[in-house]
């Protein structure tokens, strides 16, 4: 052991970068004497950088340095046997909020093998730590909110299909409960997209869940035999933001309630068919049935509501709607081909 | 093995919501009874004996909510059926008794009166 002042063996410029270091840094001797601390570490933790030479770090202050776990960290950097990388500890001072600190300590590698020193820097994250916790609570409160929100719109939805269901069962009309039944399927369209969007993350609807979805509520409501009547969904792996998959459902629901209502009705089997596929920007939308067909001329009904729904909807999409016969059958597509199209003049829908 | 019909309870806070329910219930040809909340459900459980199904929703006032509630129901009247709707899409399955079955708010009519249906006849 020696009793030699400590700052003989240090070279003055590894002083000056220790002194001058903008992270709080100390620099140590084996027996965890305080050689030299930065300015920065002084101002950060209020120590009067006269009081510090030759003091043991556990004497620096009001001794609040004086962590044994710290210590024996040190101990055993100096060593070799550990090394303290981004370990944290809290600095309590009376009076004084407790800091939460980031400590890292390695020795000195200067070529000086006999006198082993510790350089151990000394991050206050306090502020960081508080902020991020914060941040967490905020991103917590967001997302109660968020299903707060979702469960309101579920609730509201649920109101609406069950006045709908409840004036549907006690009209007395077929036509007026025909219509009360088509507004609760147009109302369950626009829930299943909510419920898809509560369950998605990106935002986006996946038209292919989306679609089968909806035609699985659809049949079980619409169809009493599934034997006879049936839809099968082809969807590729397109999703789309959730007011265009709004525009979609809805044209499908309307669709799908014409082809059930007036395709099959002489038929002792029938099918539906939704298509849907995209390359790019371009998509294709198309229900088929493989019904009677739709009448023409003076046969021909008058377009109702869901034609005006569908002529609307597809109108918005920039897409173009075409009718033809399927042989038996009918098919309606309504297909978007890119920006180039954007010109072409709507059919105007018989 | 019913005397008649067979008797759904439905749990569901919101006066109108619950009376779309009884109706859905009635026009499965069942017989509904109602209850405003968990305790209420309890209440009603514990007095008469022919409940054979319980429809309730999770998010209610009182000292339980449909979860709780339906759990508490399988402990105490293990024959008990139970469908439980809710506002909050994601809900596991998992997170309710064994046999029940959830659906999402707003729920199709017909989804529930064939559920209903099914769980009823399997006894």
């Amino acid at each position: 052991m020696s009793n030699e002042p400590i700052a003989h063996f240090e070279a003055a410029s590894t002083l000056a970068v220790v002194v001058s270091s903008n992270e709080p840094l100390l620099f140590l001797s084996e027996d965890q004497k305080v050689i030299a601390a930065s300015t920065s570490f002084c101002r950060a933790f209020e120590i009067d950088p006269a009081t510090i030479p030759g003091r043991r770090l556990s004497e620096l202050g009001n001794g609040e340095w004086a962590m044994p776990k710290l210590a024996s960290l040190l101990k055993a950097t100096a060593s070799g046997s550990a090394q303290i990388e981004a370990y944290e500890i809290d600095l309590k001072r009376p009076n004084q909020k407790t800091r939460n600190l980031v400590v890292n300590a390695r020795t000195l590698d200067d070529g000086d093998k006999d006198h082993i020193r510790l350089l151990l820097a000394v991050t206050d994250v306090t502020v960081a730590r508080a902020e991020a916790r914060l941040k967490d609570d905020l991103v917590r409160e967001k997302a109660i909110l968020m299903q707060e929100v979702q469960h309101r719109v579920a609730n509201s939805l649920q109101i609406i299909a069950s006045v709908l269901m409840q004036s549907a069962r006690r009209v007395q009309s077929e036509e007026a409960r025909g219509h009360l039944q088509n507004a609760h399927h147009r109302v369950m369209s626009i829930a299943a997209v909510q419920k898809q969007l509560s369950t998605s993350k990106g935002g986006n609807v996946e038209l292919r869940t989306y679609f089968t979805q909806l035609c699985e509520s659809l049949g079980a409501s619409m169809i009493a035999d599934p034997d006879r009547l049936s839809i099968a969904v082809t969807v590729d792996d397109s999703a789309v933001e959730a007011d265009i998959s709004i525009s979609l459902g809805l044209i499908v629901t309307e669709l799908v309630i014409n082809a059930l209502k007036h395709a099959f009705a002489d038929q002792p089997t029938g099918k539906i068919m939704i298509d849907y596929c995209s390359t790019g920007s371009d998509w294709t939308l198309s229900v088929t049935d493989n019904g009677t067909g739709m009448p023409t001329g003076d046969d021909a009904p008058k377009a109702g509501l869901g034609t005006g729904i569908v002529e609307a909807l597809a109108r918005n999409l920039q897409g173009e709607i075409q009718l033809s016969d399927a042989d038996p059958g009918t098919a309606v597509t309504i297909s978007y081909r890119g920006a180039s199209d954007l010109q072409a003049i709507l059919p105007s829908a018989a | 093995m019913y005397n008649g019909k067979a008797v759904v309870l439905v749990v569901e806070d919101s006066k109108i919501i619950r009376m779309g329910a009884v109706d859905l219930v009635v026009a499965a040809s069942f017989e509904a009874v109602e209850a405003l909340d968990a305790d209420e459900a309890i209440r009603i459980l514990e007095t008469r004996s022919d409940i054979d199904l319980v429809f309730t929703d999770v998010q209610m006032p009182g000292t339980m909510d449909g979860i709780k509630l339906s759990h508490y129901i399988r402990d105490r009247w293990p024959p008990v059926k139970l469908i439980v709707a809710s506002g909050t899409a994601i809900l596991e399955e998992s997170s309710l008794p064994e046999g029940s079955r959830f659906f999402a708010k707003p729920y199709s009519d017909h989804a529930i009166a064939d559920a209903m249906a099914r769980m009823l006849s399997n006894t």
